[in-house]
């Protein structure tokens, strides 16, 4: 998914972050997103050109020779009293340099990572968003593959026995959830090849878990939570970078009552047409695996909602496969679930209701908006 | 406006007399410029420390800080992941020298930086983007400001060389960035890296300087507490940086009471020229009451002129301290330096308050000076117009009551000393001293006029005799004056004859201590801690060469704990050197065995007054295994820190804290060794492997005293601003009585008195006021002396010396004295002897 | 000496001076008595040192009698405090010296001009009052000129105009001429004279010339402490 222009230019900017973090340098003094975007250029590291063996649990590790890489939890989920949550524990990394000279210090590294913890109260129609940055070194953030570990200061996802441990804690609210794959890995794209543009190696290796059983505690201003519910995870890394032309993006992260899980992403080019790049993929029940494009796949707009921050972002979906004959409407359970922190999108959990072959179908997911605010991908 | 006539009237009186009126403004200005002029330097070295405080701690609320070791890298990782606790920063940090210039290095986490510190508030454009990001990867690679890189004629890319502890490091410089403005000053002297670089650099590698942290969850610092490590301790910012700036406190007390007696002076002055103004006015006064003026008209009178006077004296002296501040701040920021800690700003802040305070201040002394002659003037009676000798009279009158209120000071001031032993009340007792002994002056006047005519009546002659009983019958005016010199000039004594005792007893120190012939080690500039050590393999280097009898190795560290900072030096004693330590408390048979053998410290004199410990206490020093309990064998003389030195043996330290690390070496040379010849051959070993102090025991001898001299510059300027606001006031004094004594002298004239005659008699007698001042100084300043050095020096300091009287000071005193008060009766002589007899006669 | 019926303008009753100085005591004035009524020009006879000056001081509030008392005018002057006494005089005195007593820091004009400000005189009052005076005292192109610029018998006519510029209800005036040759004097004592007369003032006046005294309404001799009645023989 597209992310990965999220990420490239996150880490990117961080950089910038830590240079005008309290001078509110205005932008024109400053930079455009889009002049950092490449900004460490991609000569030296490794690149996604062919597709690749995937081998687990080792590539739940780090891919340090790529430049970007990511782990991308999200999950819709509820307690006894029905009371609803959405939640997204991403870890980024980013390295500086291709190379990571050997260093005296343990402090030396080429990688940098950041991670966002968001927390959407539906009942309570609150939506939390935290920011974490750290370099990779001296045990302060990283990911390992065996046993699978992934952290950034005190926010983990760490194996145990039998089962993944996400903990993470901010200001008023914290996270104690078990995480169970119910599915195997999903390769995305070519056999896992992402392919993002035509040019050569502006491609990702892109797997999925598709779902994963949770169980746990939400602690939320003094009061807990025991929830159940489904996580989605998504890995990526690569040596991209968003396409001249591109201007962001909007990604379907959906788990339907079939047992059928649907990835989507559009790519949305400047001139407001759809990039042919734009592809996808529908985990059936029984394993089967559908790959979508841009051309199968129908997406409208239904509801736009205008941030107080400027911008508005379409909120509300029509998803339709006329070939399989799904139609589908995301809905958001909450309008407001827009991430301002070193770029500003908006990600958030959904509803989902509709039919599939005339039988209906609901579910739950998330949706990613990006590119259509300031301080965003979009140039 | 009501009654502008008699404004009118009393103005152009001053303007009939202009030079009275400049010597008054000057006395005043000359006073304030001196309290304002310390005051804004004690200021802005204060300010700067603070805003350095502040740019370095930015807004921490609490720190982690060690022992000699540092903090485990592992520590601040345990607080981040264990405990969540997201505000904190880990800073590594140490004085580096590039181009002979002392900088801070501080090292950053640039990731955990964005709730602290803006060491990165630069504006970006496209090259700077990428500066951060060859901060964390290139290492070696610095920024600093472009003020820095322009002064040092580098430009982003090139390579330096940074010396860090006598060692030569190779650095890039990757960039420069415009601080604000605010800031300039103090990033004028901050290089910036990355923390893995200032660990790679400074040689602290796994090592942490310090935590910032900024906590308000009364949780996070108990649990916090329970993790700490022992030899780390968790403080408050404000409190560890009161406790640095403590550590200046006294120092800028001293000042302080140094520019109050230049001010005090200063009283006396404007007191002289209003007193003199009122005297001469009398008749003028009297007809205004006859006229119907009331006693409140003349007093608002006067009190308004003196206001005037006062306010045009302050506000030159405000400029003139200013300028005089701009000089001043130098020398207060090289005595810091020299004595506590780097510090890295020497800018002068105008802070208003201190403008406003030395305003005040200066109008207040004016008010005060000019009371007493207002009251005088509004009091005496219209009839006074008719007689003129009435304020002789009543001078003459008052000088009983003066003499005992005079004895009354000083009692109080001596029970003062005895009752309370805090360093403010010394000062205020010195300054109640002062007081009582100028109000002694008039009767020590009146004796010494008269035991001279006595003496010495017959042999001085007519003009003699005169000179002298002109002194005693306008008392009114040569009182005062001779009361201000007088001060002034003890001022000098009592200054000159601590500061000579201090250096007698330093110098004395110095000799029984510096036993060894050269003494090593690495180059680092003073007040910078004692990060940096000798590398091992040049201390193994140097035990093989030939020639050397004996060694002893010391090592240096400062412990912080709340509220305090305690320097600890850890020392392998060579045989010899038992001898160097002057033992004030402790039984000589048994110390050297304690120290030698068991869990015993030794402690210096103003460790052991500031701590109020004593022989047979024990000390609690937080070591590296937790805190430890130390007994105090003895306590020995040190001039060498003014907040005082715990010493220890090697063995005992190192079984405390985890470091074999060396700071210096002494060498014994054995019989017949050069030690010049030992030093060259040092150099040639060492070569480039460390830069390093290698002096003679002569040449350590010699800095540590030009050390010394260098810090009581100050103290010698402003002595001598005293004396210029004294020689002001004599000469405003001398003026105005020869002035008034025209017409007596123009009778001489006309009774037949050459004009040299005339010259004899001025002279003679400004010259005999100057006698009196410079005999009475030399009490007064040896007693001032004695109070400086026994109670002042001993409460700022805890430094305990012994008293030099040496006999060229109190000739300078004299001699001073006599000069400033014959240099100020030339003019007056000169003008008297110009003047023809009838146009002193024609006045009536 | 001693006035019938209405109380007099200036009444002196038993007033003593005593000075001490230092053990010895000096007693100037003795239980003296005497009055004075309104418009009247006496004229004070009297050795130097016999007290005169005194005697002027006390009825002028500038000094204070050891015992006795004087009121001015109904006004019991010893009654008064040093505050009242000052403002007393301040409205209703006015002295000359024998040393003119000029401000010297003040030109004529201003010294006219500072007891009318005392007196709170306005500014349109005080600049025709001084017109008048300066008329009077006949002093042209001199209105500017600081008293070391006059002579003597100048300087005492801006003196007299002063005493009188506000229009006090009574002129102490104590040797007024004793510091001029005869022709200033005369013309002084004219001036003096005439414009206590115009102002309706009453004048006390010290002296020890016959000549002077003999323009007064009547003459007393101070002799021992007490005013008496100038003797023919002095008189003469």
């Amino acid at each position: 998914m597209f992310k990965i222009f999220t990420l490239i230019t996150l880490l990117t900017v961080t950089a910038i972050w830590l240079l005008d973090n309290h001078n509110q340098v205005e932008p024109s003094s400053g930079y455009q997103v889009g002049d950092i975007l490449g900004g460490i250029a991609d000569t030296g590291f490794q690149r996604a050109l062919a597709p690749r063996t995937f081998s687990f649990p080792d590539d739940h590790g780090s891919h340090p020779g790529f430049r970007n890489e990511w782990w991308y939890f999200t999950g819709n989920l509820a307690d006894t009293k029905s009371n609803r949550f959405g939640f997204q524990l991403v870890f980024f990394r980013n390295a500086l340099s291709p190379d990571n000279p050997q260093r005296k210090s343990a402090w030396g590294s080429n990688q940098s990572w950041m991670a966002h913890l968001a927390l959407t109260d539906v009942s309570g129609e609150k939506f939390y968003s935290f920011e974490r940055f750290s370099r990779g070194a001296n045990e302060l953030a990283g990911a390992e593959a065996e046993p699978f570990r992934v952290w950034l200061y005190d926010w983990s996802i760490t194996e145990r026995n039998d089962h993944w441990h996400l903990q993470a804690k901010a200001d008023n609210i914290e996270l104690n959830l078990k995480l169970q794959p119910l599915r195997r890995p999903l390769l995305q794209g070519q056999d896992g090849l992402s392919q993002k543009s035509s040019e050569p190696g502006n491609a990702s290796y892109y797997y999925s878990i598709p779902r994963l059983g949770v169980s746990g505690e939400i602690a939320l201003e003094n009061s807990k939570h025991q929830v159940t519910g489904l996580s989605w995870l998504d890995r990526e890394w690569s040596t991209s970078a968003l396409g001249k032309d591109q201007a962001g993006w909007d990604w379907f992260s959906l788990q339907l009552s079939d047992g059928s899980d649907l990835m989507f992403y559009r790519l949305r080019r400047k001139d407001g047409t759809v990039d042919p790049h734009s592809s996808g993929t529908l985990l059936q029940q029984d394993g089967e695996i559908i790959r979508l494009n841009a051309d199968t796949v129908y997406l409208q707009e239904l509801e736009w909602w205008d941030s107080p921050m400027g911008g508005s972002y379409p909120i509300r979906w029509k998803l339709e496969i006329p070939k399989l004959d799904i139609n589908l409407t995301v809905t958001p359970v909450l309008k407001n679930q827009e991430l301002d922190h070193l770029i500003r999108y908006w990600e958030g959990a959904v509803d989902i209701s509709g039919n599939r072959s005339g039988q209906p179908l609901q579910g739950s997911g998330y949706l990613e908006l990006a590119g259509y605010a300031e301080k965003s991908v979009d140039n | 406006m009501v009654k502008t006539t008699l404004w009118r009237a009393s103005l152009q009186h001053l303007r009939l007399h202009p030079w009275q009126l400049v010597l008054a403004i000057l006395g005043i200005a000359l006073g304030v410029a001196v309290v304002v002029a310390v005051d804004l330097a004690n200021d802005s070295a204060r300010r700067a420390f603070d805003l350095s405080a502040q740019a370095v701690t930015g807004k921490a609320s609490h720190q982690i800080v060690a022992g000699p070791n540092g903090i485990p890298d592992s520590l601040y990782t345990q607080l981040r992941r264990q405990y969540g606790i997201d505000k904190s920063a880990p800073v590594v940090s140490g004085h580096v020298i590039l181009d002979d210039n002392t900088l801070e290095l501080i090292g950053i986490d640039p990731f955990a930086e964005g709730d602290f510190r803006n060491l990165l508030d630069f504006t970006t454009d496209g090259e700077q983007t990428d500066l951060i990001r060859q901060l964390l990867t290139t290492p070696g690679a610095i920024v600093m400001s472009q003020e820095l890189t322009e002064s040092l004629g580098l430009s982003a890319g090139d390579r330096i060389e940074l010396i860090i502890g006598g060692e030569k490091r190779p650095a890039l410089l990757i960039g420069s960035y415009i601080p604000s403005p605010t800031r300039a000053a103090i990033f004028k002297n901050i290089l910036i890296t990355d923390i893995a670089s200032a660990q790679e650099l400074l040689q602290r590698e796994g090592r942490l300087t310090r935590i910032d942290l900024i906590l308000d969850d009364a949780l996070d610092i108990d649990s916090i507490l329970s993790i700490l490590p022992a030899g780390t301790r968790l403080l408050e910012t404000a409190s560890r940086n009161l406790t640095m700036r403590g550590m200046t406190q006294s120092f800028h007390l001293n000042l302080t009471a140094m520019s109050l007696l230049a001010l005090v002076v200063g009283m006396f002055l404007i007191y002289n020229s209003i007193s003199f103004s009122v005297l001469q006015r009398r008749e003028l006064f009297g007809n205004l009451r006859v006229l119907g003026a009331t006693r409140r008209d003349i007093f608002s009178l006067i009190l308004g002129e003196g206001l005037l006077i006062g306010a045009a004296g302050t506000i030159a002296g405000l400029a003139l301290g200013i300028v005089l501040a701009q000089q001043l701040i130098h020398l207060v920021t090289r005595t810091i330096n020299d004595l506590y800690f780097v510090l890295t700003v020497s800018k002068l802040f105008l802070q208003t308050s201190g403008l406003i305070k030395g305003a005040l201040m200066g109008i207040i002394a004016t008010m005060i000076a000019v009371l007493i002659p207002a009251f005088e003037a509004a009091f005496s009676s219209p009839r006074s117009v008719q007689n003129r000798s009435r304020i002789e009279d009543r001078t003459k009158q008052l000088r009983l009551p003066l003499t005992w209120l005079g004895l009354g000071c000083c009692a109080v001031a001596g029970s003062l000393l005895i009752a309370d032993d805090s360093l403010m009340f010394g000062f205020v007792a010195l300054f109640i001293f002062i007081l009582g002994c100028s109000l002694l002056t008039p009767t020590l006047v009146t004796w010494m006029c008269q035991a001279t005519t006595r003496l010495f009546g017959p042999s001085i002659g007519v003009s003699g005799r005169m000179a002298v009983h002109g002194v005693h019958t306008s008392l009114s005016r040569t009182g005062v004056a001779i009361a201000a010199l007088s001060i002034a000039i003890s001022a000098t004594v009592g200054v000159g004859v601590m500061v000579d005792s201090f250096r007698g007893s330093v110098q004395q120190w110095l000799e029984s201590t510096l036993r060894g012939d050269i003494y090593i080690s690495p180059d680092q500039p003073s007040g910078t801690g004692n990060q940096a050590r000798l590398k091992p393999e040049i201390s193994n280097m140097i035990e093989q060469l030939p020639g050397i009898a004996e060694i002893s190795r010391g090592r240096q560290t400062e412990l912080h704990t709340a509220g305090t900072i305690t320097q600890l030096f850890a020392i392998h004693m060579a045989a010899k050197s038992y001898g160097s330590v002057e033992l004030l408390q402790g039984d000589p048979e048994t110390v050297w065995s304690k120290f030698d053998r068991e869990q015993a410290v030794l402690i210096s004199e103003p460790y052991a007054y500031r701590h109020k410990l004593a022989v047979g206490d024990k000390l609690q020093l937080d070591t590296d295994h937790g805190r430890h309990s130390f007994e105090i064998a003895g306590i020995y003389r040190d001039y060498g820190s003014e907040h005082g030195v715990v010493s220890m043996r090697m063995s005992l330290y190192r079984q405390h804290w985890n470091d074999n690390s060396i700071y210096s070496m002494g060498l014994y040379l054995k019989p017949g060794v050069d030690p010049e010849q030992l030093i060259g051959r040092i150099h040639n070993l060492v070569g480039d492997i460390q830069e390093l102090r290698i002096r003679s025991n002569r040449t350590l001898h010699q800095t540590s005293l030009e050390t010394f001299d260098r810090t009581f510059v100050i103290t010698n300027v402003l002595r001598l601003l005293a004396i210029c606001v004294a020689f002001v006031g004599i000469l405003s004094a001398l003026l105005s009585l020869q002035l008034e004594k025209a017409r007596e002298l123009a009778i001489m004239r006309a009774t037949g008195f050459t004009p040299r005659q005339v010259w004899g008699v001025t002279l003679g007698q400004t010259g005999f006021m100057g006698l009196i001042s410079g005999l009475l100084a030399i009490p007064l300043g040896l007693i001032l002396a004695l109070v400086l050095v026994f109670v002042i020096n001993q409460r700022a300091f805890g430094w305990s010396m012994e008293l030099l009287i040496p006999g060229g000071v109190l000739i300078e005193a004299l001699l001073l004295a006599l000069i400033s008060a014959l240099l100020a009766g030339v003019y007056p002589a000169w003008r008297m002897a110009k003047t023809p007899p009838t146009m002193a006669l024609r006045e009536e | 000496m001693s006035g019938n019926g209405a109380e007099a303008f200036l009444n002196l009753h038993n007033i003593s001076r005593c000075y001490r100085q230092g053990d010895s005591r000096q007693q100037v004035l003795h239980d003296l008595n005497g009055t004075i009524q309104r418009g009247e020009i006496l004229a004070l006879l009297g050795r130097s040192g016999c007290g005169k000056s005194t005697l002027l001081n006390i009825i002028g509030g500038i000094d204070q009698p050891t015992s006795g008392s004087i009121r001015i005018d109904g006004v019991d002057l010893t009654g008064l405090d040093e505050h009242s006494r000052t403002m007393f005089r301040r409205h209703h005195i006015g002295f000359v010296y024998q040393f003119f007593n000029l401000l010297p820091t003040l030109n004529v004009v201003d010294n006219l001009l500072l007891p009318l400000e005392l007196n709170g005189w306005s500014k349109e009052q005080s600049r025709q009052r001084i017109q008048e005076l300066l008329e009077a005292i006949e002093l042209p192109g001199h209105d500017t000129s600081y008293p070391d610029q006059l002579s003597g018998g100048e300087q005492q006519r801006v003196a007299v105009a002063r005493a009188l510029a506000h229009r006090p209800k009574l002129i102490l005036a104590d040797e007024p001429t004793g510091n001029l040759d005869a022709q200033s004097g005369k013309s002084v004592l004219n001036l003096l004279e005439r414009m206590v007369r115009e102002e309706n003032s009453t004048m006390v006046l010290v002296t020890h010339s016959q000549a002077v005294a003999s323009r007064a309404d009547r003459t007393l001799t101070l002799a021992d402490g007490k005013l008496q009645p100038a003797s023919v023989g002095m008189l003469w």
